[in-house]
């Protein structure tokens, strides 16, 4: 949950380009991120984040039982770029993002736009509504090129914030030795007896929802996994860059342009004549 | 309509230049003014053009500032770099890897005297040569490529397996 990071931590972008969700969202999936290559300042323009995955994958919920995956993800915008307000957006944004509910990071940095979780199905493009600052009046931005940072998750994490791990992980077997019995549990669970070199017998817990790849009378090794992976989802980031344009630039450059094109039919016109004086003269 | 310039076949100097496959400037269109004053400036507006819009719509990014403490997730050098950074990335004895990364300029160095005793120009004619270069050339676009990808597949690029 995004929460969870906005708890913990300050900046949500590690100094190693991290996003912080990794840290709990272990397993990786791709992402992609669509943007315009410029804007001009104090416009809205839209950000759209694609989680891709398929529909027919269930993830396990907390209490074990399957249900469909949940989608987040975190937009790291350059500073003085915000989330735009309702007022500033056209009708066609308005109804893209009509059941999308965006929150800043923080109050300190609104330039950090967090979604989710939200239901997967619905929501696999996410369209950010964005507004581009205006140099002019907040005087810390510049007309540069910028770097739009995303993260975005699908499905469970692997860890709590606190460190747990979540039932969203496979569950490795806790002694070398041979699987003595599978008892099931009242709760749906299993309980498994594994009898060790030593004589030792060990049980261990198996929670509801996981499926176990082992058979009684099994050999296994320390840390082998005894159950499939639950996972289908997992996290991934990227990163994209995005001008902040001037447009006193622009329409410089267009008039240059035209300039320049006109110079150059000047060059060809001349040399036209030119020819012409050649080939009366014939002596160079 | 361009103005074309004859040679003067009753220059000796020139028939001896034309006889060798040579002398082309005295024939043809005049380079000046025709093409020195008059087509040259084109091109190079032109050229000073596309700077310039590129400098106006494509500015280069600031990157991000230094960090000597924080090390970025995927360590890459610059391209050109990227075939002899796979190279150390692969040979697992470090000192190997560096004698593997001198022997490229020396490799690139010994190219020319391979086939010294070889006459003739054309490539095809010169077949050691040659299948040196092509060598060269797809093994360094393949490591390249491996540089970007992760360690298990920085040799096969995910493809035979």
């Amino acid at each position: 949950y995004p929460i969870y990071a906005q708890q913990t931590y300050e900046n949500p972008r590690e100094s190693t380009g991290r996003i912080v969700c990794a840290n709990c969202h272990l397993a990786q999936k791709n992402i992609y991120i669509e943007a315009p290559k410029e804007v001009l300042p104090n416009t809205v323009f839209e950000t759209v984040v694609k989680i891709p995955y398929e529909f027919n994958k269930k993830q396990i919920l907390g209490n074990g039982s399957k249900g469909d995956l949940n989608v987040g993800a975190v937009v790291i915008l350059p500073e003085g770029f915000k989330l735009a307000p309702k007022d500033r957006m056209d009708e066609k944004l308005l109804k893209k993002t009509k059941n999308l509910y965006f929150n800043n990071y923080s109050q300190k940095l609104d330039n950090i736009i967090v979604i989710g979780p939200i239901t997967g199905k619905d929501n696999q493009e996410i369209t950010f509504p964005i507004l581009a600052p205006d140099p002019q009046i907040n005087k810390n931005t510049h007309f540069l090129k910028y770097s739009i940072y995303v993260g975005a998750n699908k499905g469970r994490g692997q860890l709590y914030p606190s460190g747990e791990k979540s039932n969203n992980n496979p569950i490795p077997s806790n002694a070398e030795g041979r699987i003595e019995k599978i008892k099931p549990n009242e709760d749906g669970g299993y309980e498994v007896i594994i009898k060790t070199k030593d004589d030792e017998t060990i049980s261990q817990y198996v929670p509801i929802g996981l499926n176990l790849t082992i058979k009684e009378g099994q050999r296994i090794k320390a840390g082998e996994y005894i159950t499939t992976d639950p996972n289908v989802g997992g996290f991934g980031q990227s990163e994209i860059e995005i001008v902040l344009q001037n447009p006193t630039r622009l329409i410089s450059f267009i008039f240059f342009s035209i300039s320049v094109l006109i110079s150059q039919l000047f060059f060809v016109l001349k040399k036209k004549q030119f020819e012409k004086v050649q080939s009366l003269n014939q002596n160079f | 309509m361009t103005i074309i310039k004859k040679p003067d076949l009753n220059n000796a100097l020139l028939r001896a230049k034309l006889a060798k496959g040579m002398g082309h400037s005295y024939y043809g269109e005049p380079a000046w003014p025709n093409d020195l004053l008059y087509t040259f400036p084109i091109v190079i507006l032109g050229t000073i053009t596309c700077c310039v819009g590129l400098a106006v719509l494509e500015p280069s990014s600031l990157g991000e500032p230094a960090n000597p403490f924080a090390t970025p997730l995927e360590i890459l050098p610059e391209w050109y770099l990227y075939p002899t950074f796979n190279m150390l990335r692969i040979i697992p004895n470090k000192l190997f890897g560096v004698i593997s990364i001198s022997l490229v300029p020396v490799g690139l160095g010994i190219v020319p005297f391979v086939e010294n005793i070889n006459k003739f120009q054309n490539p095809f004619r010169r077949p050691i040569a040659t299948s040196v270069f092509i060598f060269g050339t797809v093994t360094t676009v393949w490591l390249g490529i491996g540089a970007t990808m992760s360690i298990d597949k920085a040799l096969t690029l995910g493809i035979f397996f």
